[in-house]
């Protein structure tokens, strides 16, 4: 060769490798940057909530100026909120929001047989759940309580499409509480907002209800655990899931003592008495926040029986209940997601066949 | 090949380690903690990635004193009047690779893994 054309292969090599190094650093930057989390943790609907997005620096700040947003919407104690609103005077305009999970709650009503009904607030009040001023009410005030206890008499009809008002209208002798999905509809709601922002991994803890978008970032699922019931500093399990909701209902969240007597806040609809169902803790695996908000709630208060029924009669989502004798029962669809944890690694597992129905 | 052509080849080596070298160096670190431990107790926390420019701090414990120098991105023992000096000879660390102990004076400086997981290398806990 001669030695022009050697010069010139040289500094060929030499460019290429340059250039190979560089872009090996720009990806590490890059990737770097992908995978590097930004946490917001704040205080909202009663409880501590933590939003962790990857790649983007500024997206979970912006999901708690959307929590906010829904909470002053949605909160039953802030007398300004569409709820608050049409509570005192039984018909009002409402958001977009606030109609949308109005909407889903009584559609979850139907679908679970009144297991959930936001009119059973009153019931909820007369315990002193909201007030913390904690009493147990006699049967009579009980039982004429329950007669305002009925979710098909919450009218969504007037929506307009015209003018974008929709109205809402309760019975005079109702109130209603969003309490029991609020928190899956604002999960829904942020990792709707962070998907359009183009996030691609994200968590989200709503006062333990855990959403998540995609994988973590390099690929792997998302860890989960499950609180044990009995001691809540411990774990009963752990599931390994890709965007999915995962949200638990249980006695110990709320309740209070009345001579030696526990009371928690998950009410019976029909016998407006905490749920005595023989369950500890459903935790429900799903797509939609709304859903496993709604349905955890529901199957602690059905029980084991009827939940099983009620699984297999639909198709969209997963669970695990822990009975009170601390029995386990999982969905089949968790099979290899679900690992037992603490006290309850030895201990028997039960399948829950699906059955396609 | 001829001798000079290996002196070449290593010459090239030699220039590109050194680009790459500078290239990662001036990358903006990810998020890392140091974690300053004396007695077990965590006595002070630094995050490496926010440092600007390099300091210098003493940790006096009942045992002795240490000096800990603190860059963009590392941190290391500078000094000690311990007998041994084996937290010297580690030398800087980067990562959560290995920590700086100092045992005649229960000092230990530890990277933290970049990581939020709550407790038991969760993500999170649902309850």
């Amino acid at each position: 060769m001669t030695k022009f054309r050697e010069k010139r292969i040289r500094s060929s090599l030499c460019l290429g490798l340059l250039l190979i190094v560089f872009s090996f650093s720009a990806c590490e930057g890059a990737a770097g940057k992908a995978r590097t989390p930004h946490t917001s943790t704040f205080f909202a609907m009663d409880t501590v909530m933590s939003v962790t997005v990857y790649g983007d620096e500024t997206a979970a700040d912006e999901a708690e100026i959307l929590v906010s947003d829904l909470e002053k919407k949605l909160s039953v104690t802030d007398e300004n909120s569409d709820v608050a609103r049409l509570n005192r005077d039984k018909s009002a305009v409402v958001s977009d929001d606030t109609y949308n999970v109005i909407k889903t709650s009584l559609e979850l009503s139907e679908r679970t047989d009144g297991a959930i009904d936001i009119t059973v607030y009153p019931v909820v009040k007369a315990w002193g759940f909201t007030t913390g001023e904690y009493r147990v009410p006699s049967l009579e005030e009980l039982g004429e309580l329950l007669e305002t206890v009925d979710h098909r008499k919450v009218d969504v009809s007037g929506e307009n499409t015209e003018t974008g008002e929709n109205t809402v209208t309760i019975a005079d002798d109702q109130t209603v509480d969003l309490g029991c999905i609020a928190k899956g509809y604002t999960g829904d709601a942020v990792i709707k907002m962070l998907k359009e922002k183009g996030v691609q991994s994200a968590i989200v803890n709503l006062g333990g209800n855990v959403q998540t978008l995609g994988m973590k970032p390099g690929g792997g699922l998302w860890n989960v655990g499950i609180t044990d019931p009995f001691d809540l500093s411990g774990y009963a399990g752990s599931l390994y899931v890709r965007e999915k909701c995962v949200i638990t209902s249980g006695g110990y969240e709320r309740y209070f003592t009345s001579e030696n007597v526990r009371y928690h806040h998950i009410i019976d609809t029909k016998t407006g008495y905490p749920a005595t169902s023989g369950l500890a803790s459903v935790t429900v695996v799903g797509d939609s926040g709304v859903i496993c908000d709604a349905l955890s709630t529901a199957l602690f208060a059905l029980g084991l029986e009827k939940a099983t029924e009620f699984y297999r009669n639909s198709e969209d989502f997963e669970a695990v209940f822990i009975t009170e004798s601390g029995e386990l029962f999982i969905t089949e669809g968790l099979r290899d997601a679900f690992t037992p944890l603490g006290n309850y690694e030895n201990k028997k597992i039960t399948v829950i066949e699906h059955e396609n129905n | 090949m001829k001798t000079t052509d290996w002196i070449k080849i290593i010459g090239i080596l030699f220039i590109v380690s050194v680009a790459a070298g500078l290239i990662l160096w001036f990358l903006p670190a990810r998020g890392k903690t140091a974690n300053i431990y004396v007695d077990g107790e965590c006595i002070k926390s630094i995050d490496l990635t926010l440092v600007s420019e390099p300091y210098e701090f003493t940790v006096t414990t009942g045992d002795g004193v240490n000096t800990v120098r603190v860059e963009k991105g590392r941190i290391c023992v500078v000094s000690s009047d311990c007998p041994d000096k084996v937290c010297v000879e580690t030398s800087w660390i980067s990562d959560s690779g290995m920590p700086i102990v100092c045992l005649p004076h229960r000092l230990v400086i530890r990277i933290e893994k970049v990581s939020h997981a709550d407790d038991n290398g969760f993500d999170a806990v649902t309850r």
